[in-house]
């Protein structure tokens, strides 16, 4: 896949044809140009000879000047050169007496014709410099939208191999070059066959060794066998991808250099948007690790209730099973039935939690915000947790004036519930546990102490995480920084706050959740005297 | 209060629940029917005219809303809910649908029982002739209006009182906020906290402990249920 041939569409390359020595190249470049040029001037004169009939002119040499401006906006400097010799002579041997002679008699004329020669000479020159810049500007500007189409074309490559394309595209569309990618691997480990006859064995060998030696860099190199000329770069070194090998054909000189050129600023983009493409492969991963996240939690989610419903069975026929005459008489299948019941109850607790927290991390919670009692909470959820708490002395301490509060009962139902099931969970059997509610101004404080395995200052720092990830792993016991994580989300989308504070390990931890109360004033007070 | 010809109806499409709940109830007593599901389970409403229903609302080919609309378009059988979700909009939902009581998976079977007790004992109120119920320690009489605790008359208000009366005629199934509104204050559009302060007095005066109450039992987000298993003091 790393070796793509294009061939290229046309043979532009003409250069093979061309002579060899500069000044037989002048000339039969300027030939025609110059034919051209001399047949203006016969032109000019024919018209002057006929203006001459009706009137008599003056400054005979300011009409060659328009043949010589021609040639020179037209053809350059060369063919311009031309024309204003021709035009002197012209102008001299037709209208200077003597006529049909150079011969000048009025040194006025001979000046006329030196200045008329100074003058074609300088602006064809001018004129011919002005075209040449304009022309290249035309060029520069062909190879800059050139350029630009072939950035856009790298911008949407995705792979190595699609730039790979784009740059073999490019390369014989504009230059008639033909470009291969060596990749490091790929060649050493599987040539391809139709790329070993494309890329002449010297050439091969050579970007190997470039690659193997110099991490960066551009060499030229001459292909024996076929007389081209071969430009091999490195690219993209940190990835290491390979080397670029572009057959410039058999071009030499100024041609050779200017191809080069072009090559290699081509290259040089290539091998940005290579770099690139380690940039765009990290986004592609960061992507997929997204994608991965989000079916982990769809398959949390599917997974819990899954196995919620054969738990329910499971909780279901125990509880059948706990009040058969059998199992009633005999302590001991009693105790079991008990057992499975228990582990099948705080397994779904668990999945619960599990199915809580992903939830909240897809799409979060919506609170049903009512007027609620907090004694009602309390009360709902230690009798939420009656059995899990069975084996610690309760301790209820709810004050008797608390205000109404605004907030989603149920959730706030659940976070407690959650932080009583792990003050059990933590606890030794027949430790003690206390709930409280009390009012502060501006708050009513739910609090849960235990007497059980306590924090430490590193599991404490832990809970503040929202990353319940980490808090499952750093908290032994599976679950627990799981539950708090999701009691603490839960009363964060009420408003309130969740804090654990602990004397150090195994001295108790107490959990204290601050519900806001709201400023109106929830209730007219007849109302409620009825 | 059950009778042994009491014959329930189990709308389940989950084999493993319906053969403990099939257990269970035959433990306690009862027929059972199986359905699998919503056509099923409408059918088997109409022909086999069961006591009491027990219908699972995620079945795969109704949705639990329209089983339970259809069923209590014809039929005042009493039905309790089997909830996946701990969804309290979704039980105050099926609540107003005419639905009786609901648990919430997973569930023990007593709990299970509980209700359908509670809403099969409410079903045959209408021709019961001792309108007294009785929760732990607390005796309301719904036909002299009187309220006791531990035999010692309660005093209550008006409102009180109407408080405790429809969650006494309800005895030990759930009444929702809602319900409880309309009937005490004869609109809905009286606030919630109305409601708490009032539930708030009325638990001064009939829990026995009332900073853990046992006898009103708080149902978050949807209501109240009085607690006819509550232990009475005096056992």
């Amino acid at each position: 896949m790393s070796n793509i041939r294009i061939s290229p569409h046309d043979a532009r390359n003409d250069s093979a044809t061309r002579p060899r020595h500069p000044l037989m190249r002048i000339i039969r470049t300027n030939a025609i140009p110059v034919l051209v040029s001399l047949a203006l001037v016969v032109l000019a004169t024919e018209w002057l000879s006929v203006l001459q009939e009706f009137t008599r002119l003056d400054l005979v040499t300011l009409f060659y000047l328009l043949p010589v401006l021609f040639a020179a906006v037209r053809w350059g400097v060369v063919p311009a050169v031309f024309a204003a010799i021709a035009g002197a002579a012209a102008a001299d041997f037709f209208f200077y007496p003597p006529l049909y002679s150079l011969w000048i008699q009025d040194p006025r004329h001979a000046i006329d014709i030196v200045v008329f020669l100074f003058v074609a000479v300088v602006t064809g020159d001018l004129a011919a410099r002005l075209k040449r810049d304009a022309d290249a500007l035309r060029r520069r500007e062909a190879a800059m939208r050139e350029l630009y189409a072939f950035s856009q074309r790298l911008a949407a490559c995705f792979t190595g191999a699609d730039l790979v394309f784009a740059v073999q595209d490019y390369l014989s569309n504009t230059l008639g070059c033909n470009a291969f990618l060596i990749a490091r691997a790929a060649l050493v480990e599987h040539g391809n066959d139709a790329t070993r006859e494309s890329i002449p064995e010297a050439i091969r060998q050579s970007a190997l060794a470039l690659l193997a030696t110099a991490p960066a860099q551009t060499c030229r190199v001459a292909d024996a066998a076929s007389g081209h000329t071969w430009l091999i770069s490195t690219v993209a070194e940190a990835s290491g991808y390979g080397a670029i090998a572009v057959d410039l054909g058999k071009a030499a000189g100024d041609d050779l250099a200017a191809i080069e050129q072009r090559v290699e600023t081509l290259l040089r983009e290539a091998d940005k948007t290579l770099q690139h493409l380690k940039i765009a492969e990290a986004i592609e991963q960061a992507r997929l690790k997204q994608q991965a996240d989000a079916l982990k939690d769809a398959l949390v989610g599917g997974v819990s209730h899954e196995l919620r419903t054969p738990l329910a069975s499971i909780t279901g026929s125990a509880s059948v099973l706990a009040e058969t005459p059998a199992v009633q008489s005999d302590p001991r299948s009693r105790d079991l039935v008990e057992a499975i019941q228990d582990q099948a109850h705080q397994l779904d607790a668990d999945i619960r939690n599990l199915l809580d927290a992903t939830r909240i991390t897809a799409q979060g919670i919506r609170p049903h915000l009512e007027w609620t009692d907090p004694t009602d909470i309390v009360h709902a959820a230690v009798g939420q947790k009656s059995r899990r708490l069975a084996e610690h002395p309760l301790h209820v301490e709810v004050a008797s004036d608390l205000p109404l509060l605004r907030l989603d009962s149920g959730l706030v139902e659940q976070a407690l519930a959650q932080v009583l099931d792990n003050a059990a969970k933590y606890s030794p059997a027949g430790a003690p546990v206390t709930v409280s509610a009390r009012a502060e101004p501006g708050h009513v404080i739910f609090s849960v102490t235990d007497k059980g395995a306590g924090l430490t200052p590193d599991e404490k720092a832990q809970l503040g995480r929202r990353s319940f990830r980490g808090q499952r792993h750093t908290l032994g016991a599976p679950g627990a920084g799981l539950g708090l994580w999701v009691a603490s989300t839960l009363i964060a989308t009420n408003g309130g706050t969740l804090d654990a504070a602990s004397q150090g390990a195994d001295r108790g931890t107490t959990v204290t959740i601050r519900l806001p109360v709201s400023a109106e004033a929830p209730v007219p007070a007849e109302v409620a005297d009825d | 209060m059950t009778s042994p010809a009491s014959t329930v109806l189990v709308i389940d499409d989950e084999p493993q629940i319906r053969r403990f709940l099939r257990a269970g109830f035959e433990l306690h007593g009862f027929a059972v029917i199986e359905a699998e599901n919503a056509a099923a389970g409408l059918k088997a409403a109409t022909f086999d005219a069961p006591n009491l229903i027990v219908l699972d609302l995620g079945l795969p080919d109704l949705g639990g809303d329209e089983v339970l609309e259809r069923i209590r378009s014809w039929s005042n059988v009493p039905i309790i809910i089997l909830s996946v979700e701990a969804n309290e909009q979704e039980k105050v939902r099926a609540l107003r649908l005419g639905a009786d009581d609901y648990v919430v998976k997973p569930f023990g079977i007593a709990e299970l029982l509980a209700r359908s007790d509670a809403a099969l004992r409410r079903y045959f109120r209408s021709t019961d002739k001792n309108p007294i119920v009785k929760a732990g320690p607390l005796l309301v009489d719904l036909a002299s209006r009187a309220v006791s605790l531990d035999g010692k008359r309660v005093q209550l208000t008006r409102k009180e009182y109407t408080l405790l009366h429809l969650l006494a005629s309800h005895a030990g199934l759930v009444v929702t906020h809602q319900q409880l509104l309309k009937e005490i204050w004869g609109k809905q559009s009286v606030n919630i906290q109305y409601l708490r302060i009032l539930m708030r007095k009325l638990r001064q005066k009939i829990e026995p402990d009332p900073s853990q109450p046992r006898i009103i039992a708080t149902e978050s987000g949807v209501g109240y249920r009085l607690d006819t298993s509550a232990a009475s003091s005096a056992d």
